[in-house]
């Protein structure tokens, strides 16, 4: 079974539980005392991973780390529809791989905003928060466009890919670290759309929204 | 107690409130802060410091240029240290003149307490806010669902607030929770006692799976940082020999994050102490005694000040 | 000219395509924060975004459709009124009528929705855009204030033109004080983008550009993507102009919610609610249901199991229960039941009420109440008494609480309102053409196991409700698990005993007669006592006792109730021995 090395309030840990519950899968959780015991920074736990970051999953002796190539690992291995990771169609997979780097940003910004407000990291807050903002713009004015083109989701297509999930708590959570949503309709609508998804699990600190109507 | 009859003269440093700045606040867990590096903070909007000396005694200071953050600390450098005190597993300092001891915790005395910082989350609100959200029992079943408390079992019962040597009890509190420890196994009815012994912090009792007669003690102590953002301390005194102190701070963290999002859209953030600000019923019985004690002690930082006289 | 005040002017705060189902949009108008959402019935609600209970925002509530639900301690708001409908701390109280979130206006204009205002105020009607449709583009907050973002819209429309229009020649105007109309001709045509300018506060806005026409379906995107980019060039220039970080906020100029719905203050038996009949239909076998509209503003909010009184034309006064469920609140909806023994209530509202009459009626009252916190709901009706029951079942389907609904009829072809019981299917048992035997056997089916937490709430022809309270109370019941509401007091009435009556906080003494009933002694005294039904089954005008022995002829109170002494009914109950004292 895969072991996944996780923390609560991690957003990072929190996309891969996110995804394996909608996808379905079993695993096992190892939670790491990551704060404030800084269990991934001690030697044990660099012994399985050098980097001293969580998520790091172990599929059955299978080692692997970073949040967004995990997503990729699990959706190419445990989505038998393939949509969740379209190898098979190199437009849209081009484009997950795009907004898939685009998320590496909302995670240095929106959600390093968060981890300084609320366990103290240091990063510089203002510095955070006007780069989420300039992401969450462009994110927005995206998904504005892919509304008007009838798409729902990051990548074109008709479901929803890892670049969804891998957006999805940084801008769920952005308030957390100050950052409003105020200014962004569009990824106000996509994140209920993502919270509609079947096998949808939430977070600490996620709002639930209402069904969908009939 | 800690309260303290009010001085005649406005504080030399920090807000013009001297209800707030005569208090002890906890900075830090003691045994999260660097020994002999100055970490940097804020307290009532004024910049301090603190770290461990090299035998791991508390210091804090008013902030000085010659030590930025991580600088090394000699106590015999400091320019203005600030009086501080070690107590239930904390740092606690003052930029005022709190003029008597932390209040008291019985429990903490017992042999066989887990006491632990069960973690300290940054979270822009107030203070009273924050403690008032700790206090507060019909949120229960909505923003801690699952754990502490269950819908449709909502219903908050009558219960009594009273007021013993100038602290607030609130007493006989009852609510369904379907997890109410990290050591439950199963739903139950399960009895609070509230109490605010300091503006800034607040302490419950209640019924633990493993034992009958005593109860696990939860505290949340508020560091403000100024009057719209604070740091919340969650400490734990607790009957529980089965969890790891990794599973405990993952079961209160769990509920924290649930309420920081819930304080960060309250508005005002600072507490509106006029009874016709919001609309309380019955259910908010503490929460009224607590606004109404603030009032009555004249605290005015971090809160909207009644402008109701004669309160 | 001086320049209007801001906020006397509506402005846009949303474009009407931003209001998906189910959502609630986050706007912000002249420093004040807004809750924006559409219920499932189309109707746009604009709110002040925050919980009047311990001020959440109510843009982090759940729109189910028919109310917004604030996420810290549950409480609901309902379309339309922003009353409070429900408290779950409080599961058997109503919530009191003066708990509403402040509402502002909304009007559709141009594909926008506009707030805030005077009242007499209207959304801008622009030659440029009438006469044809119009394209939402997509709008832009700007990090600026108001008035710099229409200076720099009029200094800039020479970069605002077409997608498709090197040739064009560019023209603008004010259209209005927060409007700047871009028009731009290339050889014969033209193309007209009025971009609105919605003052955020004092130091934002934002640009809401709509263009006059319908491109085609091939042009559409390319379009939107054009004026989107020149928009944003647009911003970036304003933001930089205006220094990276603009950090003035307000000052913010006060809303004027919309008025409370008014009703007169509620007292004897005066009506207090004037409506029309907006439709009038046969539901089923003898029962005719009626919608019920306001003359003008909005109906009172209620809860499931309330009732108004309806002032008839030929001058009687009928308490019937709404049916309506959390969504429908632009109307109320009743069921009447055509009585062959009618003393004439029934029989006018079928034969002598048509649609387009209009009729008085009181506030709902609720003497029914459902708590929403039960581990299980028994829903029991017997005919027309499915009305009340029917408010309840939609309640609890909306909210997702297990329930029963057995309703007992003749036939299919009595049983009304079909429409609603259809989508109910899950909790809806129909019992049909049993005999009072039968039904007995029935009720004692599903009242045989009782467990805590278990609520059950009966109403119907009054030997069905005694029949129901006697079965549940012998499998084990408590009182205070069964809710019942009796259409009309069957009993006899009796009058003939003559009792003093001190009344505790005048000081005053009287007597009551024979022939005459309590509750009019105390009118003729001068006590301004409310009453509706008079027959002893709604409760409007209890009295609390203080001392002496009733006799008690009302079917409003349970056995415990009664027993306990301490209230009673003025209209029908009476003094058991020479005097009683009322806290009155
Ligand atoms: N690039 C890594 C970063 C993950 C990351 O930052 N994880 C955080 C928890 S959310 C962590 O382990 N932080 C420890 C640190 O930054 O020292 C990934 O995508 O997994
Ligand atoms: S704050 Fe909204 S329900 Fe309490
Ligand atoms: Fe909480």
């Amino acid at each position: 079974m895969i072991k996944l090395y996780d923390y609560l309030l991690s957003v990072n840990c929190y996309k891969q539980r996110l995804l394996l519950s909608i996808l379905d899968v079993p695993y096992e959780r190892v939670d790491i005392d990551f704060y404030p015991g800084w269990e991934h920074k001690g030697a044990e736990f660099r012994k399985i991973n050098p980097l001293g970051h969580i998520p790091v999953i172990d599929d059955d002796g299978y080692v692997l780390w970073d949040a967004h190539a995990i997503l990729v690992y699990l959706a190419s291995k445990y989505d038998p529809t393939g949509s969740w990771y379209p190898v098979s169609d190199p437009r849209r997979l081009g484009e997950v791989a795009s907004w898939m780097l685009f998320a590496e940003g909302t995670t240095n910004t929106a959600s390093a905003a968060r981890l300084h407000v609320s366990l103290d990291y240091d990063f510089d807050l203002e510095a955070c928060q006007a780069g989420a903002h300039r992401l969450f713009r462009v994110l927005d004015e995206h998904l504005w466009f892919q509304e008007q083109q009838g798409q729902e989701w990051v990548a074109s297509g008709e479901s929803p890919t890892v670049a969804d999930i891998a957006l999805f708590p940084d801008v769920a959570l952005s308030e957390d670290g100050g950052i409003s949503r105020l200014d962004y309709p569009a990824l106000r609508r996509w994140t209920e759309r993502v919270q509609r998804l079947p096998g949808f699990i939430d977070m600490p600190g996620i709002f639930p929204v209402a069904k969908a109507p009939a | 107690m800690t309260i303290t009859d009010g001085r005649q003269t406005e504080p030399a440093i920090g807000p013009a409130d001297p209800v707030a700045v005569d208090q002890w606040y906890a900075l830090t867990a003691l045994d999260e802060i660097p020994v002999g590096r100055a970490v940097r903070t804020k307290l009532l909007g004024v910049p301090v410091s603190y770290c461990r000396d090299h035998d791991g005694a508390p210091l804090a200071w008013l902030t000085q240029d010659s030590l930025p953050a991580g600088a090394p600390v000699d106590a015999r450098t400091l320019d203005a240290p600030l009086p501080t005190m070690a107590d239930y597993g904390y740092l606690w300092t003052t930029v005022g003149e709190p003029g008597g001891a932390l209040f008291d915790i019985p429990e903490t005395a017992e042999p066989d307490r887990r006491i632990l910082n069960a973690g300290t989350f940054g979270i822009f609100t107030s203070g009273p806010r924050a403690v008032e959200n700790f206090l507060d029992m019909g949120h229960l079943p909505f923003v801690h669902p699952g754990v502490l408390g269950q819908q449709p079992f909502t219903e908050i019962v009558d219960y009594q607030v009273e007021y013993r040597s100038s602290e607030i009890y609130a007493v006989n509190c009852l609510i369904f929770q379907p997890k109410a420890a990290a050591a439950s196994t199963s739903g139950q009815m399960v009895n609070y006692t509230f109490r605010v012994p300091h503006p800034l912090c607040a302490l419950l009792y209640k019924s633990t799976p493993e034992d009958d007669v005593r109860l696990d003690v939860i505290g949340l102590f508020v560091h403000p940082i100024d009057d719209g953002r604070v740091r919340a301390h969650l400490f734990n005194c607790l009957l529980d020999t089965v969890n790891t102190d990794g599973q405990l701070r993952r079961f209160q963290q769990g509920v924290l994050a649930q309420d920081k999002p819930i304080l960060e859209n309250q508005v005002p953030r600072q507490l509106p102490l006029d009874p016709d600000a919001e609309a309380p019923t019955r259910a908010d019985k503490t929460s009224n005694a607590y606004r109404r004690w603030l009032s009555d002690l004249g605290m005015t930082y971090g809160v909207v000040a009644s402008t109701q006289p004669g309160l | 000219m001086t320049a209007p005040e801001p906020g006397s002017l509506l402005h846009p705060v949303a474009s009407c395509a931003d209001l998906v189902p189910r959502h609630v949009v986050k706007a912000r108008l002249l420093g004040q924060d807004l809750a924006v959402w559409r219920a499932d019935d189309g109707f746009i609600n604009v709110w002040a975004d925050r919980c009047i209970h311990r001020g959440v925002r109510l843009t982090v509530a759940a729109n189910d459709g028919a109310e917004l639900v604030c996420p810290y301690h549950g409480w609901r708001y309902s379309n339309r009124s922003g009353n409070c409908a429900y408290m779950p701390a409080h599961p058997s109280d109503a919530p009191p009528r003066r708990l509403r979130v402040p509402a502002f206006r909304s009007e559709e204009r141009y594909g926008l929705i506009w707030s805030g205002g005077s009242p007499e105020a209207e959304p801008p009607r622009l030659p440029h855009l009438e006469a044809d449709d119009t394209l939402v583009l997509r709008a832009l907050p700007v990090n600026v204030p108001p008035d710099l973002a229409l200076q720099g819209l009029h200094e800039c429309s020479y970069q605002l033109g077409p997608a498709a229009g090197d040739a064009a020649s560019i023209s603008c105007d004010s259209a209005g004080p927060f409007a700047v109309a871009v028009t731009a001709r290339t050889g014969s045509t033209e193309e007209i983008v009025v971009h609105f300018v919605q003052p955020v506060d004092g130091g934002r806005c934002v640009i809401r550009p709509v263009m006059r026409g319908t491109p085609a379906a091939g042009r559409r995107l390319s379009i939107l993507r054009h004026h989107a980019r020149q928009l944003e060039e647009l911003r970036a220039r304003l933001e930089s102009s205006a220094g990276s970080r603009v950090t003035v906020r307000g000052p913010s100029t006060a809303l004027e919610p919309l008025p409370r719905p008014s009703t007169t203050a509620a007292s004897g038996r005066a009506p207090q609610l004037e409506v029309s009949v907006a439709r009038k239909w046969l539901t089923a076998e003898g029962i005719a249901a009626f919608e019920l509209a306001p003359m003008s503003g909005q109906l009172p909010s209620f809860q499931p199991g309330a009732h108004v009184d309806v002032h008839l034309p030929n001058g009687l006064v009928r308490q019937y229960s709404l049916t309506n469920g959390p969504g429908l609140t632009s109307v109320y909806r009743l069921g009447v039941k055509l009585e062959p023994d009618s003393r004439g209530g029934s029989r006018c509202m079928h034969d002598s009420v048509h649609e387009g009459d209009t009729l008085q009626l009181s506030e709902p009252h609720n003497n029914f109440p459902l708590r929403r916190d039960a581990a299980r709901t028994v829903l029991i009706a017997g005919g027309i008494g499915v009305t009340p029951l029917l408010a309840m079942a939609q309640t609890l389907e909306r909210q997702e609480l297990a329930y029963e609904l057995h309703y007992f009829a003749q036939s299919d072809d009595h049983l009304a309102f079909g429409e609603v019981l259809e989508p109910l299917s899950t909790g809806l048992v129909k019992h049909l053409g049993l005999s009072p035997d039968q039904t007995a056997d029935e009720i004692e089916k599903i009242t045989h196991d009782y467990g805590a937490a278990s609520h059950l709430y009966v109403c119907g022809p009054g030997p069905m409700i005694e029949a129901t309270r006697a079965i549940a109370g012998g499998s084990g019941w408590p009182d205070d698990a069964v809710h019942f509401e009796y259409f009309k007091n069957e009993s006899e009435l009796h009058d003939t005993s003559t009792f003093e009556v001190r009344l505790a906080r005048t000081g005053r003494t009287l007597m009551v007669g024979a022939g005459i009933s309590l509750l009019d002694s105390l009118r003729d005294a001068g006590v301004d006592m409310p009453s509706s039904c008079e027959q002893g089954v709604c409760g409007t005008c209890m009295a609390t006792v203080l001392e002496g022995q009733l006799d008690h002829q009302d079917v409003f109170f349970n056995d415990s109730e009664r027993a306990a002494g301490n209230q009673m009914l003025t209209c029908v109950s009476r003094a058991a021995g020479e005097r009683i004292v009322l806290d009155l």
